[in-house]
C-alpha cells in the first residue's frame, strides 16, 4: 500500500511535473536500478533537492529510501513531522543535540536504518547553501561509511536547483535544471577526514563545467 | 473534434506526411549502407539526427491529423520549453528577476489561448505591446534598479522569439476556410515546418559537401555561403513543388519559400549568436544529436511570423 502510495506520487506525478514543467533532467539515474542498497550523498540548494531526488528512484525501491530530513526544521509541530513523514518517506533526526550525549543520537538512527537494509538519502552539507556554492560537509556521513562499509554511496550533483526554489523564497519558478548521479563507490579508508574528502570530491567531480 | 475522416478524404495532406516518411525511410537506409560500407565514417551525428526526426515528425503529425486542440497544447509546451531553455543560458536575466519570469511563463498559456480563439487583433498584441509594457513594469515593481535595462530589454526578446514567434505556427490553424483551398490551415502548417526544416537540412548538407567561403565566421563557422546560396535555391525549388498545400501560385509559393529560406537563416545566426555570448554550444540536450529544443525551433521561431502575415496579406 504505502509503496504504491509513493511510487504514485514521485515516479508518477512529480517526476511528470519535475520533468515536463520544472525542466530538471537526469543523467545516469540507472545506477540506482542496479545498486541494491545505497547512501545518496547530494549537494543541497533548495527543498526541491528531496523531490528531484526521490524522483529518480525506481518504484520497486522508493519504500525502502529514506531522505535524512533536519527534526529542529521539518519536525516542529506533530503534524508537520507527521507529512514529512508521510510524503516524504523522511527519517528525521535532530540536527544538534541541547546537551552533549542527550537524547537521540542522530548517527545512531541513521545506522540503524542502514542495518534494516534501508537506504538513505543525505545531505552532508547539512542545509540549504548559497546557490552554486557547496558548504563545508559535516562528518555524520563519514561515521556511516565507516560503520557500514559494504554499502556504497551514490554521489549526485545537482545544478540549478536554487534557481527553481531558493531558500527564503515561496515561488518555484521553472529552470532548467540537472541532477546528475555518478558511479557507486565504496569508502577507500576508515578515517573520518579522508572519507569525507573522498565523499566530497566524487561529488565535485560530476560538476558539469558547460552550463553555469 | 476528431476528423481523421476528414484527413483522408484530404490527399494533398497525405502525399506530404507520406513524403516526409518516405524521407526519414530514405536517410535512415542511406545511413545505415553507408555505415556497412564504411564503418570508418563517423555517422554518429547524423543517426542521431536522423532518429530524432523519426521521434519529432511523428509527434508533430500526429498533433497535426487528429485533434487541433492537441496541437495547440503541443505548440504552447514547445514555446514554453524554448523559454525555459533560452532563459538560464542568458547571463543577462538577474537572480533578482525570477518572479518576473512567472509573468513570462504565463504569458504562453494567454497566447495560446488567444490564438486558438482565433482573435487576430489580441493575438497581434499581447507579446508586442501588452507585455512589452508589463514585463518592465514588473521589475520596477520587484524593486532592483541595477541593471534593470538589461533585464527590461532581454525578456521581452525572449518572448517575441519563444512565444510570439512560435505561436504563428498554431494560428495557422485557426485561420479561416477559403473557399476552393482545401488543404487548409494544416496545409500551410505542414509547408512551412517542412520547408523551414528542409531548408535547414538543405544549408547543413550544401556546406558540408561544398562549403568553402565562411559568411559571419565570427559566429558561426560552419556556416558558408556554399551551404547558404545552394540551401535558399533548394528550398525555393521544392516550395514550388508544394504550392497545393497554400493558396498561392507557384510562382508565390516559390517567393515566400525564397524569403522563408533566408529568414530561416537569419533565425539560425541569431541564436548561435546568443549562444555563442553565453559560451554554450547547444542550448539543451532534450533531443539527442540536435542540442537542445531551440537549437531545432530557432528558425521555426523567425520564419513562422513572416511567413504567415506574407500568406495572409496575399491570400486572407
Amino acid at each position: 500500500m504505502r509503496r504504491i502510495f509513493l511510487s504514485f506520487i514521485y515516479c508518477f506525478l512529480m517526476r511528470t511535473f519535475l520533468k515536463l514543467i520544472v525542466g530538471v533532467n537526469y543523467r545516469n539515474k540507472e545506477v540506482l536500478k542496479k545498486t541494491k542498497q545505497f547512501i545518496i550523498v547530494a549537494n543541497h540548494n533548495s527543498h526541491v533537492d528531496a523531490m528531484a531526488l526521490m524522483s529518480a528512484i525506481p518504484s520497486a525501491k522508493i519504500k525502502h529510501v529514506h531522505p535524512v530530513a533536519a527534526g529542529d526544521y521539518f519536525g516542529k509541530s506533530p503534524f508537520k513531522a507527521f507529512v514529512t513523514r508521510l510524503f516524504v518517506n523522511a527519517l528525521l533526526i535532530p540536527r544538534s543535540r541541547p546537551v552533549e550525549g542527550e537524547g537521540p543520537d542522530p548517527v545512531q538512527m541513521m545506522v540503524a536504518m542502514l542495518d534494516k537494509g534501508e537506504s538513505l538519502i543525505l545531505f552532508p552539507e547539512g542545509s540549504r547553501g548559497e546557490p552554486g556554492k557547496m558548504q563545508k560537509f559535516k562528518k555524520g556521513i563519514a561515521f556511516l561509511l565507516e560503520k557500514h562499509p559494504e554499502i556504497p554511496f551514490v554521489p549526485a550533483y545537482m545544478q540549478g536547483m536554487g534557481k527553481i526554489l531558493p531558500k527564503g523564497d515561496a515561488v518555484l519558478v521553472p529552470f532548467n535544471s540537472y541532477v546528475i548521479f555518478g558511479e557507486p563507490e565504496f569508502c577507500i579508508s576508515t578515517d573520518p577526514e579522508k572519507i569525507v574528502m573522498q565523499v566530497e570530491n566524487s561529488i565535485l567531480s560530476l560538476q558539469p563545467n558547460k552550463v553555469s | 473534434m476528431f476528423s481523421i475522416e476528414k484527413f483522408q478524404q484530404n490527399h494533398d495532406l497525405f502525399i506530404v506526411i507520406a513524403l516526409i516518411f518516405g524521407i526519414l525511410i530514405f536517410a535512415t537506409l542511406l545511413f545505415s549502407i553507408w555505415g556497412m560500407l564504411r564503418p570508418e565514417a563517423n555517422l554518429g551525428e547524423l543517426k542521431a539526427r536522423t532518429r530524432s526526426w523519426w521521434v519529432m515528425a511523428t509527434i508533430f503529425v500526429s498533433a497535426t491529423v487528429f485533434n487541433p486542440v492537441i496541437s495547440f497544447v503541443a505548440f504552447a509546451f514547445l514555446s514554453f520549453a524554448a523559454l525555459r531553455e533560452l532563459i538560464p543560458i542568458s547571463k543577462n536575466v538577474r537572480e533578482s528577476d525570477r518572479r518576473t519570469l512567472v509573468w513570462c511563463y504565463l504569458s504562453v498559456p494567454v497566447q495560446y489561448y488567444i490564438a486558438y480563439q482565433g482573435w487576430y487583433g489580441a493575438f497581434l498584441i499581447f507579446i508586442p505591446v501588452f507585455m512589452f509594457l508589463w514585463i518592465p513594469f514588473m521589475l520596477v515593481v520587484n524593486g532592483d534598479t541595477k541593471d534593470i535595462s538589461r533585464s527590461m530589454g532581454v525578456l521581452p526578446t525572449q518572448l517575441m522569439f519563444c512565444v510570439f514567434g512560435i505561436s504563428h505556427l498554431a494560428y495557422l490553424l485557426s485561420l479561416p476556410e477559403i473557399e476552393g483551398f482545401q488543404a487548409g490551415g494544416r496545409g500551410l502548417l505542414l509547408f512551412l515546418v517542412f520547408i523551414t526544416e528542409m531548408n535547414d537540412v538543405f544549408q547543413f548538407t550544401w556546406g558540408k559537401l561544398f562549403g568553402k567561403f565562411k559568411i559571419i565566421p565570427k559566429v558561426s563557422p560552419n556556416k558558408t555561403w556554399e551551404g547558404f546560396i545552394g540551401g535558399v535555391l533548394s528550398t525555393t525549388i521544392v516550395g514550388y513543388f508544394l504550392y497545393f498545400l497554400t493558396p498561392l501560385t507557384p510562382l508565390q509559393a516559390m517567393g515566400v519559400s525564397f524569403i522563408v529560406a533566408v529568414t530561416g537563416f537569419i533565425g539560425d545566426v541569431v541564436v548561435s549568436a546568443i549562444k555563442r555570448d553565453v559560451g554554450v554550444k547547444d542550448t539543451g540536450a532534450a533531443i539527442p544529436g540536435h542540442g537542445g529544443i531551440l537549437d531545432r525551433i530557432d528558425s521555426l521561431a523567425t520564419t513562422a511570423p513572416v511567413f504567415f502575415h506574407i500568406v495572409y496579406f496575399l491570400a486572407y
